[in-house]
């Protein structure tokens, strides 16, 4: 696996997504979510979706995660078919999402208990995930003594903790505070070059999704399709200070760009 | 590699208790003793000054005396044992029944469609009025209390559990979905507790509801029981005797709930404590 990056051309992609789309039936008449969706996100790459509000980037989140149907076309994540949970996904919501009658480290083993009982070895990987993101002191505390930056630290090591393949993020900092948003920036990007996950990113913060993402998709109001790709040449460590340079600049706005045409 | 992370993990970790709560708590306290020294003086001197005659509202000592009442002392025993036997065995059966039922009914949302109107149009019926029934049908011993005891404890458990169980985060869900956990392990592992805060509430209805029971099915035909004691109490006119008796009840109540609260804050022990 590597670390990070493209793969090369001609490697088969974990996911591959082509001609997507997404029905709802509703009482007033279908309602399209997703149409004509094609991406391939390779192994280990960071991909970022940005788009206005009611787009269905969070319904193509949950289709990779298999807890929704596409309606159209067709979607692998290594090789299989997706349609159901395939146990190969972490998932960190907008919320923490933690259990408050678990404490921190039977919030992170979650996803390894409900599968077995947790070894001694998934404890420690659960401890070490903890110590990754400066909370190891924290594993005996319940989630409501813990800030809203600290829980949502938490969900992350939870998202990790059964080695996925995938890493799913819904605009995991959404309801967070500027400042801890900022720091929590840093910190995924650490856990991602240190855990050489794939990881999907939605949000609808521009300089987020270029400050994190190796590559960039945009997508249109609904109904939602892929209507740019931008791809982020900063390599695989970022640092706060990429924020103030021309290039950082230069790349929000071109995908900016793609918004304010539909405003005016 | 940690260099980010020390700055954000020893911030901002909110304190478990309320400062200042001690303090004010103490305050409260000493109100609250000075209105209840207040009351029971006027209690003592109010009724005569005013004229009302004893067997209408007896005066506080009299009614201590007929509570502390050693010729009385056996009969409170025997009967309030009575009671609570009643309250406390139609409790828990309903208890069960309600837990139970909502358990399944939770799980099965089509027969929960079907059902639940009915729940719904008996929960609003009184059902102490049913009781002389019952004393038709179970005749004046134990079994008539604790079948209206069950009805009364029954339905608050079984509304506020079923609420409780259906109205688990979307999110949560989602992540044990994910995860790929089984309808059991859901049910189990995330339904159930976190519905254990509405089920508590309804325990608490039940409770207050259970002891309601008791004494109507008792007033309705009954040879033990407080509810006995207070309807022969008023046949000799004793007033200070009823009083003593509500005493009695109110002190039960008050012990019951006390318990399920206690118990709620053991088995709840993630919820914040209620504000003051």
């Amino acid at each position: 696996m590597t670390a990070a990056g493209t793969a090369p051309e001609g490697t088969a992609p974990l996911v591959d997504l082509r001609g997507l789309g997404k029905v709802y039936p509703t009482r007033t008449g279908d309602v399209t979510a997703l149409t004509g969706v094609d991406l391939q996100i390779a192994d280990g790459e960071f991909v970022a979706v940005v788009g206005p509000s009611g787009c269905g980037k969070t319904t193509l989140l949950k289709i990779l995660a298999g807890l929704e149907q596409h309606t159209a076309g067709h979607g692998t994540l290594h090789g299989t078919d997706l349609g159901r949970p395939s146990g190969d996904a972490g998932m960190v919501f907008q919320k923490a999402t933690l259990l408050p009658w678990l404490d921190v480290l039977a919030n992170v083993l979650l996803p390894v208990t409900l599968d077995h009982r947790a070894t001694a070895a998934d404890r420690e990987k659960a401890l070490g995930l903890l110590r990754m993101v400066g909370l190891e002191d924290f594993a005996t505390k319940r989630p409501g003594e813990l800030s809203g930056g600290m829980q949502q630290r938490v969900a992350i090591c939870r998202a990790l903790v059964h080695d996925p393949s995938l890493l799913l993020m819904d605009e995991p900092f959404g309801a967070l505070d500027a400042m801890t948003r900022d720091a929590l920036n840093v910190e995924v990007n650490r856990v991602w070059r240190e855990t050489h996950k794939t990881a999907v990113l939605i949000t609808h913060s521009i300089p987020e999704a270029v400050f994190l993402a190796e590559r960039v998709v945009v997508m249109s109001p609904r109904p939602g399709r892929v209507v740019d790709e931008v791809a982020i040449p900063f390599g695989t460590v970022r640092t706060p200070d990429l924020m103030g340079t021309p290039e950082f600049g230069a790349l929000s706005a071109r995908i900016r760009r793609h918004f304010e045409v539909k405003a005016a | 590699m940690t260099a980010a992370t020390p700055l954000l993990a020893q911030r901002r970790l909110r304190p478990t208790r309320r400062p200042g709560a001690g303090a004010g708590g103490r305050g409260q306290l000493v109100g609250g003793l000075a209105l209840l020294a207040a009351l029971l003086l006027a209690w003592q001197l109010l009724p005569p000054a005013l004229g009302t005659p004893t067997y209408v509202v007896p005066v506080l000592s009299d009614v201590l005396a007929a509570l502390v009442d050693p010729a009385a002392l056996p009969r409170y025993l025997e009967h309030g044992a009575a009671t609570m036997t009643e309250v406390l065995l139609g409790l828990g059966i309903g208890v069960v029944l309600g837990l139970g039922l909502a358990l399944a009914l939770a799980q099965l949302p089509r027969v929960y469609a079907v059902v639940f109107p009915y729940v719904v149009a008996i929960e609003s019926i009184p059902k102490v009025a049913v009781a002389p029934l019952f004393v038709i049908w179970f005749g004046f011993g134990l079994p008539s209390k604790v079948v209206v005891v069950v009805l009364l404890a029954f339905f608050p458990v079984l509304v506020n559990a079923i609420h409780g169980l259906r109205s688990v985060d979307r999110d949560q869900l989602d992540l044990f979905r994910v995860n790929g956990a089984t309808p059991w392990q859901i049910r189990v592992r995330l339904m159930l507790p976190a519905a254990l805060p509405q089920i508590f509430s309804g325990l608490e209805l039940g409770v207050a509801n259970a002891m309601i029971g008791a004494i109507v099915a008792e007033f309705v035909g009954a040879q033990k029981g407080l509810g006995v004691l207070i309807l022969q109490a008023q046949g000799r006119m004793e007033t200070p005797a009823v009083f003593a008796l509500l005493i009695i009840l109110s002190a039960l109540g008050i012990a019951l709930n006390v318990l399920v609260r206690t118990l709620r804050r053991v088995v709840i022990s993630w919820e914040p404590r209620p504000g003051r």
